[in-house]
């Protein structure tokens, strides 16, 4: 992995030391000095030398360092409203599904409720995911909103599909025999 | 919710639609005994040598032939029940059998190789007396009928008459037997009790009178109980009072001889030339001997001496059927068939060796109770552990450890004989079910069937295999009594023995007695039973316990005073303590009059409700409560919106059926009244005009069913009653009859069965969870398992949406008879008249007996085995599977694992 850093250390260098430097095939630099010459990329270990070629960061770290804060919260916004933008997915894989209790319909219900609840059990790694925003209580807010919402949903679905123990009869096996108060016994008379 | 539950319902249905049984399965959970009754006239088979067929006519109108070696049944012939049935007379000549039937009604012939019917007359109306063969020169050719004033003669080919005389002085002389001794002579013996026989004779040709005389005989009352004619035309009768034998040769006609006897029973038999008596004498207390006393000499003969072992369980011997035959050396050799008190069949060989035995008491079984078995040992010892006092926390260990130990001991016994049987081969595996060896099996699956018969004589039977276990004679039941058997105490309360109580009572004193006993192992418990000197009328099994775990029995007497069985101080304590809660009622028939009474604390009565039905209108046939050991699990019904219509359980809820005195068909009735036995108050009443019964009737749950006969369109039709309590639940936690103010609502619904019935019982499951059948005996012999879903007052006439969502079937008018329903398949059961119903430990599965002239017990799944894995279930298929998915896993993680590992290395 440290040769494409070497090659890449050698770009910057070409670019910046020009013609001369370019005739050479290749040149050795020991001296501290030229390493912080290179620029600012590997300022902050000036102190220590490297083997050769050595990149200490990424390459692709470059574009971090360079992320507009307007484009942070672009993404934390995209978090936010995930849950929020699935809904509409939601409502048409209801309608899709139908009513019927069947085999499907349970697993796409049981999707539907786990993903939200999923979602709110792991509440606390969205925040941290939010943490760099701005807006990062208003984002939560709607993020929290979002999951509710999909979980109601599914509530509705489980309700129109009759899964909810909602009716006296979805009790009705709970119900114990009543005592009996009386001791009643006899017959015809033998 | 509720629709989850449907679907894993749905998915246990498909995974067993097994309904009907398969042939390998025949007799595998289900047997079938079949009985032909007391006997009443038996013949050997004698017209082939190497013949063993003994034909036997019986009380419960059977003809049937058993193989004499095995006593098992060659054929059977049921008649109709009753009178019209009953068989007169049988006489036998080669290969037919002749049969007088329904009181000289109908003259039959059958063929004893393979129980055809050979023809049927109708024979002239007349109170029959006797029949006899009329053959001239051992060349049989008729046979004669004696009836109350006429002869007749029928042609033994087919059975068209002859010629019929009337009897001189048939209003004094009262004719009972007639006899030919093939001189072409027919001799009608007729008796004045205790002054002369008259014989009179007639010619077989044209039927006319030959000569007429008569022979003092002032002992002498009736000839057909004591007298017989033997070889040629011998008259031998025996006199009980004098203990003597008289002979009598009718074509001499001089005085009687007498033989001085001592003996017990006697019995007649002739092989070739020779005419026996066989004479049975008591040798002491268990035994009895028979000798073999030439009929001609009276001399006893050599070598015939047979020894008969009396069953202590059993009765005395009653009735002895001789088959004798000629040995190599000419001299007489016999078998014997005993009869004894308890109907019992033996069959024994000389010197003495029990061939056969048939229980034929089991043919009138009047009720039964499936009783658990107890415990094996170390489960009991298991439970003791439990039961006894606590000592000590080291001694509990100790003891823990201890009874650990045997039932490891037991297991790795279990297993080593599991291992042991595997190496045998399959018939030489015995499983001998012993009084000893019993015990409970893993879902209480196996029972021990209390049996009580008519007779008085009580079995215990496995109901796996139909063995009988124990039997217990008691001698001294009255002919006409009432029997009600009441389980006590269960197997449950180890180390206290399970007790059943037996309540016999007189019908014509009233005065009843208690046999208390051990249904396990049928031996007469010590607890003394309580001696009844006032008539009683009821007697009602409380769920009170006495200090031994034993349930009080409350008995009424004439009185209306109660006395209580166990009578110890805490149990009458707890009575005083529960007297104001304990009701019963008493159902008089021949007054019309259902009574209520309440226990006061000193255990006199007072009646609190009476309903009088006016005897001259219609009489009470029967009355039907709930069973006490009914479970229901679910108290309401789902309807199609998801709401609930609660169900009326009333458990002191009664259904009283009467039917009208009056039987004309445009006139007759039959009622039924739905009325609570604590209060008296009515909730419904039913009539059902233009009916008539038999009425069946089950009453269970909330649900009362019955089947009358509707005299208008001449049919059998089943009528349902359900009870609802509406859309709420008054009081959800107690029942009181006395504190509910709503009347149930009441649902009725009829429908057209194709089929008479004998019987019907509802299933029975442990916790009510399963769905009812109905189990209908047919007079066809089938037992047809009726789902109750077919019997629903809600049955719509039109279907909706809700409807459907409910799963109602849609009202049709007839009842399907399926023949897959029939819960026994082709093994047919003559005669049902009862059929019981007992849970077992699995919630599927319910074990059923029908009891009748046959007794046939199996089990029955309404609601599939949901809870059993089926008997081809492929326990080698699955756990391979399963292993090898096991296997796979395990293969293909290890593979995965190391090609990260190599991708790593990369």
């Amino acid at each position: 992995m440290t040769s494409p850093g070497g090659q890449g250390g050698g770009g910057a260098l070409s670019t910046r030391g020009g013609g001369g430097a370019r005739r050479m095939k290749w040149a050795l630099e020991l001296s501290a000095g030229n390493t912080r010459s290179r620029g600012d990329r590997q300022g902050g270990q000036g102190d220590v030398v490297y083997p050769i070629g050595y990149s200490e960061k990424p390459v692709p770290d470059t574009s971090i360092q360079e992320t507009d804060k307007n484009l942070v919260e672009k993404r934390c916004w995209d978090v936010a409203l995930g849950p929020l933008k699935q809904i509409p997915m939601n409502l048409f894989i209801m309608y899709m599904s139908g009513n019927t209790i069947s085999i499907f319909p349970i697993m796409m219900v049981c999707m539907m409720a786990w993903r939200p609840i999923q979602a709110l059990m792991s509440m606390s790694a969205t925040f941290k995911l939010l943490e760099s925003s701005s807006q990062q209580w208003l984002q939560g807010l709607v993020y929290l909103v979002g999951n509710l919402l999909g979980s109601a949903l599914a509530i509705y679905k489980c309700q129109s599909m009759g899964l909810l123990p909602t009716h006296s009869s979805d009790w009705l096996a709970f119900i114990e025999p009543p005592q009996r108060m009386e001791i009643m016994g006899g017959g015809m008379v033998l | 919710m509720e629709k989850l539950i449907v679907l894993c319902l749905k998915f246990i249905i498909l995974c067993g639609t097994v309904d009907a049984v398969f042939e390998d399965q025949v007799g595998k959970f289900d047997w079938r005994q079949q009985y032909v009754g007391k006997v009443r006239f038996s013949h050997f088979d004698t017209h082939m040598q190497s013949s063993k067929k003994v034909l036997l006519a019986t009380e419960n109108n059977v003809f049937a032939a058993i193989n004499t070696r095995t006593g098992e049944l060659f054929w059977r012939h049921v008649d109709k029940a009753g009178q019209e049935g009953s068989i007169d007379a049988f006489l036998q000549h080669g290969q037919d059998a002749v049969l007088v039937v329904g009181d000289g009604r109908v003259l039959r012939s059958w063929d004893i190789n393979i129980g055809g019917l050979n023809w049927e007359i109708v024979l002239d109306s007349g109170s029959f007396q006797s029949a006899c063969l009329v053959g001239q020169q051992d060349n049989v050719k008729h046979v004669a009928v004696l009836k109350k004033t006429a002869i007749s003669l029928h042609y033994l080919s087919n059975g068209h008459q002859k010629w019929i005389e009337n009897l001189p002085e048939s209003d004094t002389v009262d004719y009972q037997v007639v006899y030919s001794g093939g001189n072409g002579e027919v001799y009608a013996l007729g008796v004045v009790p205790h002054s002369h026989i008259t014989i009179v004779v007639y010619s077989v040709e044209d039927g006319e009178v030959v000569k007429q005389i008569s022979v003092e005989a002032p002992w002498l009352s009736d000839i057909q109980a004591s007298c017989a004619v033997v070889d040629q035309g011998i008259l031998t009768c025996v006199d009980s009072a004098t203990v003597s034998l008289y002979m009598l040769d009718l074509h001499v006609q001089s005085q009687m001889t007498q033989i001085p006897l001592q003996a017990m029973l006697v019995s007649f038999a002739t092989t070739g030339e020779k005419t026996v008596a066989a004479v049975m004498s008591p040798k002491n207390k268990t035994a009895s001997t028979l000798n073999l006393f030439s009929a001609e000499t009276g001399r006893r003969l050599l070598d015939t001496t047979l020894i008969f072992n009396m069953d202590p369980y059993g009765g005395k011997p009653e009735k002895l059927h001789v088959q004798a035959f000629l040995k190599k050396d000419d001299s007489v050799g016999y078998r014997v068939m005993v009869q004894t008190e308890d109907h019992t069949l033996t069959f024994i060989q000389q010197p003495g060796r029990v061939i056969w035995t048939r229980e034929e008491a089991l043919s009138d079984v009047v009720t039964m109770e499936m009783v658990d078995l107890p415990l094996t040992g170390t489960q009991a010892e298991l439970e003791g552990e439990f039961g006894k006092k606590a000592d000590g926390l080291f001694s509990m260990v100790l003891k823990r450890l201890s009874s650990q130990f045997i039932l490891l001991q037991a297991w790795v016994a279990h297993l080593w004989k599991l291992f042991y049987d595997a190496r045998q081969p399959r018939s030489q595996v015995k499983n001998d079910v012993t009084i000893e060896n019993l015990s409970r099996d893993e879902f209480n699956l196996q029972k021990m069937m209390v049996m009580v018969t008519a007779s008085g004589k009580l079995f215990g039977i496995d109901s796996k295999t139909g063995s009988i276990l124990w039997r217990h004679y008691l001698d001294d039941i009255p002919s006409n009594a009432a029997f009600k058997l009441i389980v006590q105490r269960t197997t449950a309360h180890f180390p206290h023995p399970p007790q059943c109580t037996l309540l016999i009572k007189d019908k014509d004193t009233g005065l009843a007695t208690l046999h208390v006993f051990n249904p396990i192992f049928g031996k007469k418990s010590h607890v003394t039973p309580p001696t009844m000197t006032q008539p009683i009328l009821q007697s009602i099994i409380l769920p009170l316990m006495d200090q031994d775990y034993a349930k009080v029995l409350l008995l009424v007497d004439d009185q209306y005073k109660v006395s209580a069985f166990p009578s110890t101080k805490n149990v009458l304590q707890q009575l005083q303590d529960m007297a104001s809660s304990i009701y019963f009622f008493l159902v008089d028939s021949d007054q019309g009059r259902l009574s209520g009474y309440r226990l006061r604390t000193d255990l006199s009565t007072e009646l609190i409700w009476e309903v009088v039905v006016p005897t001259e209108v219609q009489r009470i046939v029967s009355v039907k409560g709930k069973r006490p050991n009914e479970h229901v699990h679910s108290q309401g019904r789902v309807m199609g919106d998801r709401s609930v219509l609660y169900k009326y359980l009333n458990p002191n809820l009664l259904a009283v059926v009467t039917e009208s005195t009056d039987l004309h068909q445009e006139r007759s009735f039959i009622g039924i009244t739905l009325i609570d036995g604590v209060t008296g108050r009515i909730f419904h009443n039913a009539v059902q005009r233009k009916a008539r019964g038999p009425v069946h009737v089950v009453h269970s749950e909330n649900w009362v069913v019955y089947e009358y006969w509707n005299t208008k369109s001449r049919r059998n039709e089943f009528s349902v009653i359900e009870l609802y309590e509406g859309m709420e639940l008054y009081n959800s936690t107690v029942f009181s009859s006395l504190d509910r103010p709503h009347a149930p609502q009441v649902l009725q619904q009829s429908y057209i069965f194709p089929s008479s019935i004998s019987a019907m019982e509802a299933t029975l499951t442990e916790k009510g969870i399963t769905s009812r059948h109905l189990l209908i005996g047919l007079p066809s012999g089938g037992i047809l398992s009726l789902p109750k879903m077919f019997l629903d007052p809600r049955r719509p006439e039109i279907v909706s949406e809700q409807i459907r969502e409910e799963n109602l079937i849609l009202y049709a008018p007839e009842l399907p008879i399926r023949t897959e329903w029939f819960i026994n398949y082709n093994q047919s059961v003559s005669g049902v008249r009862g059929i019981y119903t007992a849970p077992s430990g699995l919630e599927s599965t319910c074990l059923v007996v029908a009891y009748g002239l046959d007794i046939y017990q199996t089990r029955v799944y309404p609601s599939k085995q949901f809870d059993v894995l089926k008997d081809d279930y492929d326990y080698m298929l699955i756990s391979s599977v399963l292993f090898a998915l096991f296997f796979a896993t395990m293969i293909s993680k290890r593979l995965a694992e190391v090609k990260l590992l190599n991708r790593a290395w990369r």
